[in-house]
C-alpha cells in the first residue's frame, strides 16, 4: 500500500540476489550424488565436489554482493522463477561434462533440463541403437544415473517450492514465487501461509516417494539403488529409468503395477493427498478435477486395451496389462515404457497420442495442459452451443458448487491458444532442420508437455541423441516453457513486460 | 495464531498486510473476487470467497478453530451476523467493527456480549481520540501514550532551520546532556529507518522519539520548535467523528475554546443543542469569508474531518496559509497519508488506518502497546517480557546484538519507566518497549522470550 515511493524499474539487485540464493541452494542438491559414487567407488565425485563447490562460491558471492533487500514484484518474480531454472539446467550440466560421461555441452545440458522439467527425453539408451552416439545408460557411471532421477525430483515439486519451504528469507514475495512455478491454483492452498504449503506439498511428496520406494525395493529384480532410481522418477513423473529398455526391461508385472499405481497418484493434486491424510475422504471423492482424471483414464485405457486385444496382442492380459502402462505413462506425462506404441495399430496409437495434451492434475508432478483446464475448456465450449439456442440464456460454468470467473476461463482459454501456438512454432522449427513431419510433431509436443518419448524417430525405444543440436536447444526450451506454463516465460518475451 | 478476517475492505486489506507479515495464519472472507484477488495478491494469506452472513462459508473459512474472528465489513449488520455465528460456531475471540453508537449506551438492550462480540471498534471513535491526541501535543505529528501515559512517542518534524540539522544522532544526544530520550526511528523520502548512533539527521526527517511525558517539551524545544498549548480549535465539519472530538475536549475541559463548523441548518441546530460549551457555526469551511469573520488567523489548530477529504486537505492547507499552527485533515485513502507533510499539512488522519491499528492492539492481547500508521511509516511497538532465558538479561544495552531492524526504546522496571541508553541494564521480568520493522517482529519477540 505504501509502495508510492518505489519506482517501476525492475530491481535487478534483488533478483540476482535471490538467484544467489538458489545457486547456493542446488550446491547442496549437487553433494548428494557423491553418496552413491562412493558407495560404487566412482570417480565422478570429484565432479559433482567440483560442481557442488562451484554453486556454492557463486551463490554465496552473488547473495553477499546483491542481499536482495525488498520485496519482489510480480515482474521481478517472472524473471526470478526462469532464470533460477535457467540456471539450475546451466549448473546442473556440469557434472555430465566434469565425469566425462558427455563431451558436448548441448547434450548435458538437455539432459539436465529434461530432467528438472521433468520431461524425461534422454540422450542415452533406448532398445534401438542405430544411431546411438552416446553411452547406454546401463554403462553410466552409477552417480550420474543417480543425478538424472534426482533432477528429476527436484524439479517434480519445484525447487522454488522447496526453496520457500526451507529457506524463510523470500518474505511475501514467496507466495507469488510459489505461484509463478506451481500449477497449484490460489484457492487450492491447503494453508494460509505459502512457506507451510510449500512445506506440505513436500514433505506428502517425500512420504510418497518413499512408500513407493519400498514397494519397489521388495521385489527381487529391483535393487536398492534401482528403486529409489524409480521412486524419484516416478513421483517426478519425469520418465528416466536405470535401464535402456525403460520399465519393460524389468519384465515383471508387479512392478508394473506398483509404477502404474504410482504414476496415477503423482498424476493427482498433491493437496487431494493432504485432504485424504487428514480424513476428509468424501471432499476429495468430490472433486471434479480428480472425476474427470478418473474418467479419462478409465475411457482411454478402456479403449487402447480392446484396440490391443483385438489387433496387437494375443491375450487380453498382455493387452490390459501393456495398454494400461503405456495409457497412464502418457497421460501423467511420465514417459517410462514397456511396450513401443508407436508399432501399435493406428487407433491405440492416436489415443496416445491425444494424451500427450492432456496431461494430469493442476497441483500435481505432471506437465500439459492439466485437468482442470479441459474441463473449463470443454464447459465454455459446450456452453456456446446452448447460447446458440437460447441467446439470452444465462449459462455460469461450474466446476463442483462453485463458479469459474470468466476471467479465469479467459485465461484459460488464452493458455490454450498460446499453448497450441507455440506447439506448432516448435513443429516449424523443428521441420525446418529437415527432421520428418510425424516426428517434428511428436517431439515438439513431448517436450512443452513435459512428456519424453514422442512418436516417430523419438519413439519410446529410441532416444534423442540423433536430435541436431539446434533441435536440442529449440526442444529444452519448449520444456522450460511447458513445466512453467507457459505464462511465466513468455511474458519476458513481450516488450511490455520491459517497458518502463 | 490461525486469524480470519471478514471483509476484504480497507481495513481487512490493511491487518491482512500487518498480520501476513508477522508470519500469522491468516484467511479472508469477502464476497468480491476482485477485492479478493487483490489483497492475495500482496500478502500471504488465504482468500476465501463467501458470504459473510452465511455459516456454509464461515466454516469454510475455518472460524470453527479460529484464535480471532474479525469482522470488518463495512455494514454493522453483517458484522453482527457474522460475530454471532463465528462465535456459536467456536471462533475463539471475535473483534467487530460497529459505526452504530447505539450498542456502547449503558442500557442497551444489545449488548454486544449478546452478539458474541468481544471488542467493539468505532472507527469514527478511534480516529477522534488520535485527533484529541495529536491537539494536546501541538508540534507533534504524532502521539502514542507508553505505561499508562509516564512515557510517550513523539513524531517531530525537523525543519530545514532547525538546530540538529546535520548533527549525528550522538552529537545530539551529547549536546543535551540533561535530556534522557532515545530516537527510535526515522522517515526519511518514505523510507523507514531504524537508526543508530552514526545516523545523521537531515532536514524535513520525522524524528520518532520516546521520552518521559514530563521531558517532552524540552526534547521539542531543542528541535528548535516551540511547545504552544493549544486554547483555539476549529474543527470543520460536523460529522461523527467532528462532533465526537467535540464532546471528547468537551468533557475533559482543558479551557479550550472550540469552534465547530457544519454546512447543513439541521446538523448544526442539532449539534448546537447537544454541546453547550461549544460554538456552533452554520456554513462552508472551504468559504473564506466565513472562516476571516470567525477569526481562523488566531486559531490554533484547525481540523477539517468532512465527509469530502479534498475540501478537508483544501480547507486545512488555507488555515495553514492564513497562519494557524496545527492542521489536521482526515483522508479517506490512507495512501495519502505519507504524502501530507509533504504538502505541508501537520498532520492527517484515517478512520479505516485508526481502527485496524485499533483492532491490531487487542490482537497482542495488551501485548502490543500500540501501533499507530505514525504518518505512513512501516514499524511496530511492541512491549514484551523479558523472560529469564533470554540471552539479553543481565547485559548493557549496548553489548546487545539485537535482531535487524530493531530498536529498544524503553524499559518498565518494578513499574517505574527508564528511558533505554546504551548503559541500561536488562534485568528478567523487566518489561521492554521495542520499536521494530514488521519482518523483525517474530524475531524480536522470540528473542526476549
Amino acid at each position: 500500500m505504501f509502495d508510492l515511493f518505489s519506482g517501476s524499474t525492475i530491481n535487478f539487485k534483488s533478483i540476482v540476489g535471490i538467484l544467489g540464493a538458489f545457486m547456493f541452494f542446488l550446491g547442496f542438491a549437487l553433494l548428494i550424488p557423491i553418496i552413491p559414487a562412493l558407495i560404487y567407488h566412482e570417480e565422478a565425485w570429484q565432479a559433482f565436489l567440483i560442481s557442488a563447490s562451484f554453486a556454492f562460491i557463486c551463490g554465496a558471492l552473488s547473495y553477499i554482493f546483491f542481499k536482495p533487500k525488498q520485496e519482489l514484484r510480480l515482474r521481478e518474480v517472472f524473471i526470478v522463477v526462469t532464470f533460477t531454472w535457467i540456471i539450475l539446467s546451466l549448473v546442473g550440466a556440469f557434472p555430465f561434462m566434469l565425469s566425462g560421461t558427455l563431451i558436448n555441452y548441448t547434450d548435458a545440458f538437455f539432459e539436465t533440463i529434461s530432467g528438472l522439467t521433468t520431461t524425461g527425453a534422454t540422450i542415452f539408451g533406448g532398445t534401438t541403437t542405430s544411431g546411438n552416439i552416446n553411452a547406454n545408460i546401463e554403462d553410466l557411471p552409477k552417480s550420474i544415473v543417480f543425478w538424472r532421477s534426482f533432477l528429476h525430483w527436484l524439479g517434480g515439486m519445484g525447487f522454488v517450492v522447496l526453496s520457500i519451504a526451507i529457506l524463510p528469507l523470500l518474505g511475501t514475495g514467496g507466495m507469488q514465487l510459489f505461484q509463478a512455478e506451481s500449477s497449484l491454483l490460489n484457492s487450492d492452498k491447503p494453508t494460509p501461509r505459502v512457506q507451510q504449503t510449500a512445506k506440505f506439498l513436500w514433505y506428502i511428496y517425500l512420504g510418497i516417494t518413499l512408500l513407493h520406494f519400498v514397494l519397489l525395493w521388495v521385489h527381487p529384480k529391483m535393487d536398492w539403488f534401482e528403486a529409489i532410481n524409480h521412486a524419484f522418477s516416478t513421483m517426478a513423473t519425469g520418465g528416466f529409468s536405470t535401464k535402456d529398455g525403460s520399465v519393460g526391461a524389468f519384465d515383471s508385472v508387479y512392478i508394473d503395477t506398483v509404477i502404474t499405481l504410482f504414476m496415477f497418484l503423482a498424476g493427482v493434486n498433491f493437496v487431494l493427498h493432504f485432504r485424504i491424510l487428514r480424513g476428509e475422504v468424501s471432499n476429495v471423492l468430490e472433486n471434479r478435477e480428480l472425476r474427470f482424471y478418473v474418467l479419462v483414464a478409465l475411457i482411454v485405457t478402456t479403449l487402447i486395451t480392446f484396440s490391443l486385444w483385438m489387433n496387437y496382442y494375443d491375450s487380453f492380459g498382455e493387452a490390459l496389462r501393456y495398454g494400461t502402462f503405456q495409457a497412464l505413462s502418457i497421460l501423467t506425462t511420465t514417459g517410462y515404457g514397456t511396450a513401443d506404441y508407436t508399432l501399435w495399430p493406428a487407433f491405440a496409437l492416436f489415443l496416445i497420442f491425444l494424451l500427450f495434451f492432456t496431461g494430469g492434475s493442476t497441483g500435481s508432478t505432471s506437465g500439459g495442459i492439466k485437468m482442470t483446464r479441459w474441463i473449463i475448456l470443454l464447459r465454455s465450449s459446450f456452453r456456446e452451443i446452448k447460447q446458440a439456442v437460447h441467446p439470452k440464456g444465462v449459462y455460469p460454468i461450474r466446476m463442483g458448487n462453485s463458479i469459474i470467473d470468466p476471467a479465469v476461463s479467459r485465461t484459460i482459454f488464452s493458455f490454450f491458444v498460446l499453448y497450441m501456438l507455440i506447439f506448432s512454432a516448435g513443429v516449424l522449427a523443428l521441420t525446418a532442420m529437415n527432421i520428418d513431419f510425424v516426428s517434428a510433431i511428436g517431439a515438439s509436443i513431448a517436450s512443452l508437455g513435459n512428456v519424453g518419448p514422442a512418436i516417430g524417430d523419438y519413439g519410446p525405444a529410441s532416444n534423442y541423441a540423433h536430435m541436431p543440436f539446434a533441435g536440442k536447444w529449440v526442444l529444452s526450451l519448449l520444456m522450460m516453457i511447458g513445466r512453467l506454463e507457459i505464462f511465466t516465460v513468455i511474458v519476458l518475451f513481450s516488450t511490455t513486460f520491459w517497458k518502463q | 495464531m490461525k486469524i480470519v478476517i471478514i471483509g476484504a475492505g480497507e481495513i481487512g486489506r490493511h491487518l491482512s498486510r500487518l498480520l501476513s507479515e508477522e508470519k500469522q495464519d491468516v484467511i479472508v472472507l469477502d464476497r468480491d473476487g476482485e477485492a479478493l484477488a487483490e489483497v492475495a495478491a500482496s500478502c500471504d494469506v488465504l482468500a476465501r470467497e463467501g458470504n459473510a452472513a452465511s455459516a456454509r462459508d464461515l466454516l469454510a473459512a475455518g472460524v470453527k478453530d479460529a484464535d480471532l474472528v474479525i469482522a470488518a465489513t463495512s455494514l454493522d449488520e453483517v458484522n453482527m451476523i457474522a460475530s454471532m455465528m463465528s462465535k456459536r460456531l467456536g471462533a475463539n475471540k471475535v473483534i467487530a467493527r460497529i459505526r452504530s453508537d447505539e450498542f456502547t449506551d449503558p442500557d442497551t438492550p444489545l449488548n454486544p456480549e449478546d452478539m458474541g462480540i468481544d471488542v467493539m471498534i468505532h472507527p469514527e471513535q478511534s480516529v477522534a481520540q488520535e485527533i484529541v491526541q495529536l491537539i494536546k501535543r501541538s508540534s507533534a505529528s504524532d502521539v502514542l501514550n507508553l505505561a499508562d501515559g509516564k512515557m510517550q512517542l513523539v513524531g517531530l518534524r525537523l525543519e530545514k532551520n532547525s538546530p540538529l540539522v546535520g548533527m549525528t544522532l550522538m552529537e545530539y544526544d551529547r549536546g543535551f546532556p540533561n535530556l534522557v530520550f532515545r530516537i527510535v526511528a526515522i522517515y526519511r523520502g518514505g523510507r523507514t529507518i531504524i537508526p543508530d548512533g552514526s545516523d545523521r539527521l537531515l532536514g524535513n526527517d520525522n524524528i520518532f522519539v520516546i521520552a518521559r511525558t514530563d521531558t517532552i517539551p524540552d526534547i521539542v524545544k531543542s528541535t528548535g520548535k516551540v511547545e504552544q498549548p493549544i486554547t483555539r480549535i476549529m474543527i470543520a465539519g460536523g460529522t461523527k467523528v467532528g462532533s465526537h472530538v467535540a464532546r471528547i475536549l468537551n468533557q475533559e475541559n482543558g479551557g479550550w475554546n472550540i469552534k465547530l463548523i457544519e454546512p447543513s441548518e439541521k446538523g448544526a441546530n442539532q449539534l448546537a443543542a447537544e454541546l453547550k460549551n461549544i460554538l456552533v457555526l452554520h456554513g462552508e469551511a472551504t468559504d473564506p469569508d466565513l472562516l476571516a469573520i470567525e477569526g481562523v488567523q488566531d486559531t490554533d489548530a484547525f481540523i477539517s474531518v468532512t465527509d469530502d477529504e479534498e475540501s478537508n486537505i483544501i480547507s486545512c492547507l488555507m488555515a495553514k496559509h492564513l497562519g494557524v499552527r496545527k492542521t489536521v485533515a482526515m483522508v479517506s485513502k490512507p495512501q495519502y497519508i505519507p504524502l501530507s507533510q509533504t504538502i505541508g499539512l501537520d498532520a492527517a488522519v484515517n478512520k479505516k488506518l485508526s481502527a485496524s491499528n485499533e483492532i491490531h492492539r487487542h490482537i497482542r492481547q495488551g501485548k502490543v502497546l500500540a501501533v499507530s500508521s505514525l504518518q505512513g511509516i512501516k514499524a511496530e511497538l511492541l512491549e514484551l517480557e523479558v523472560g529469564s532465558r533470554s540471552k539479553a538479561v543481565g547485559k548493557l544495552i549496548h553489548k546487545i546484538r539485537f535482531p535487524e531492524g530493531c530498536i529498544v526504546g524503553g524499559i518498565i522496571h518494578n513499574g517505574s519507566v527508564e528511558i533505554a541508553t546504551g548503559q541500561t541494564i536488562i534485568r528478567k521480568n523487566d518489561r521492554i518497549i521495542v520499536f521494530c520493522l514488521p519482518q523483525s517482529v517474530e524475531a524480536i519477540t522470540s528473542y526476549f522470550k
